[in-house]
């Protein structure tokens, strides 16, 4: 994914991306840190091209999937034709799509799960289902939209390990979206700090794995003199 | 019997009681004030003259059951595809919808003469029907499909769906539990709409036969139709409550208070 330089969106006249310039390197996990209602979720849909740009430009590729905030499994379908629908929406034949789903479901350790509807089973579930669906689109960009904000504290810390693992096996390259200081630094290899709406981004920290809490505290006070602190 | 089983006969039992209650009143009531019986006949009268007459009821029945189910089957046709209409297309939500409402402010009733000089009465009966059910249908099609949950369109759209499948796969299947409602409140509907149209244009049908019982005082017969009329509206709502439960099966899930 290369460089991308967005300027205004949303279609009330409401700033919610004020130019932003915003590369992630492949094969790296990238966080996006600010405020609540700074334009997060306006900047992957733009990225994913659900979100046309008033100005500016995105380069993913074409080869992007996002995975919105919650779960937002169908209720109607099975946990296995949840997953199967990320091949599905490729034009995947059903067989195919579904030998794809039993072996993501299984990755995810969701076996004897497949034919549970959603509302049947727990939050941190559900999110590795989202997951699995994401895994089996076969992209090699995933946006991911807060995709742990609505879990448990225990469930998430399981939950960063399943994508860490996920992201070794893989490498996608991952632009995670996140209010959360401690879960950037822990997962991503970058973070960005991006002010209150309309959203910019204010500093750009490497994150270094050995002593992560020197990144967090740095990402602290980029959000507090950006005034992103209420 | 375990504690659930229990506790579900209490439920049947409360369901029951209170018209079996109002039943024996009524039976008491014609007991002490003898009214005439073409006046105000007692529920065993009533059951009495309808096992006597239950050839002409079930000649009568039929009729209604026939156009009942006509019309709820062209209201869910017919009112589902404009629901799609109205919710897909602008031009159709402007174009339509404010006739939809406007259609449903003038009491159809009043336009069953009307509709019975135009056409051949079985065609005017059935239309009675289709329109007295369709407006829930409508509404219910239209909310639904509107008020599907965003996330779940953008989950679908942000792994590359276009417009056109996130409709087929996403929106369509979701507002399905909505359009129940509307249909399960259609299916009350229609009966009402097939009795106007047989009350006014009809030689057969249920609303022919209260028409005519009662014209000449065979008010028990009356009273024996009104029933098999309110029977045939609780099967057709039970029938539109079974397809809802085989088409939706993960609605099913305990949502009555206490279960």
């Amino acid at each position: 994914m290369e460089g991308a330089r967005l300027a205004l969106g949303g279609d009330p006249p409401l700033d919610v991306l004020g130019g932003v310039d915003l590369i992630a390197h492949a094969g790296q996990v990238t966080a996006v840190i600010g405020p609540s209602g700074c334009g997060k979720s306006t900047l992957l849909d733009a990225i994913a091209g659900l979100q046309p740009l008033d100005a500016g430009q995105v380069d993913t590729g074409g080869d992007v999937a996002l995975m919105p905030q919650r779960d937002a499994l169908m209720p109607w379908l099975t946990l296995g034709d949840n997953v199967a629908m990320g091949a599905r929406v490729a034009g995947v034949a059903s067989a195919e799509a579904r030998r794809l789903a039993a072996g993501a479901i299984r990755r995810l350790g969701l076996e004897g799960f497949a034919d549970h509807y959603p509302h049947a089973l727990s939050g941190g579930m559900r999110q590795r289902g989202a997951l699995a669906r994401t895994l089996i689109a076969g992209r090699s960009t995933w946006l991911l939209d807060e995709p742990f904000g609505a879990l448990d504290a225990l469930t998430r810390a399981g939950m960063h390990d399943v994508l860490r693992d996920l992201h070794a096996a893989e490498s996608p390259t991952i632009l995670l979206v996140t209010h959360d200081i401690s879960e950037a630094v822990g997962l991503a290899h970058r973070v960005l700090v991006s002010g209150p709406g309309p959203m910019r981004i204010v500093d750009d920290i490497t994150v270094d794995p050995a002593d992560p809490a020197v990144a967090a505290g740095r990402a602290l006070d980029a959000l507090r003199s950006a005034g992103a602190l209420a | 019997m375990s504690r659930r089983g229990m506790r579900r006969v209490g439920h049947i039992a409360l369901a029951v009681v209170l018209p079996l209650l109002v039943l024996i009143a009524w039976q008491v009531a014609v007991w002490v004030f003898s009214p005439r019986e073409w006046m105000l006949p007692s529920p065993v009268d009533v059951l009495q003259a309808g096992w006597d007459a239950r050839d002409r009821l079930w000649f009568h029945a039929q009729w209604t059951i026939l156009i009942a189910v006509i019309g709820l089957t062209l209201a869910v046709l017919i009112g589902g595809a404009l629901a799609y209409l109205i919710a897909r297309s602008r031009i159709a939500w402007l174009a339509i919808y404010p006739w939809v409402i406007v259609s449903q402010v003038i009491p159809l009733v009043a336009l069953a003469p009307l509709l019975v000089l135009w056409f051949p009465p079985f065609v005017a009966i059935v239309l009675l029907a289709v329109l007295m059910s369709i407006f829930p249908v409508i509404v219910a099609g239209v909310d639904g499909l509107r008020g599907v949950d965003p996330d779940l369109v953008r989950a679908a759209r942000g792994l590359g769906a276009d417009d056109a499948w996130a409709w087929r796969h996403v929106r369509l299947p979701a507002s399905l539990p909505r359009l129940f409602t509307g249909i399960r409140l259609a299916a009350v509907f229609v009966v009402s709409g097939a009795v106007v149209g047989e009350l006014v244009a009809s030689e057969r049908g249920l609303g022919a036969l209260t028409r005519l019982s009662a014209g000449q005082f065979e008010t028990p017969v009356t009273f024996a139709g009104v029933a098999v009329l309110a029977l045939i509206g609780l099967a057709l709502f039970g029938l539109v409550v079974l397809a809802e439960a085989l088409a939706l099966p993960w609605t099913r899930r305990a949502t009555r208070p206490g279960a």
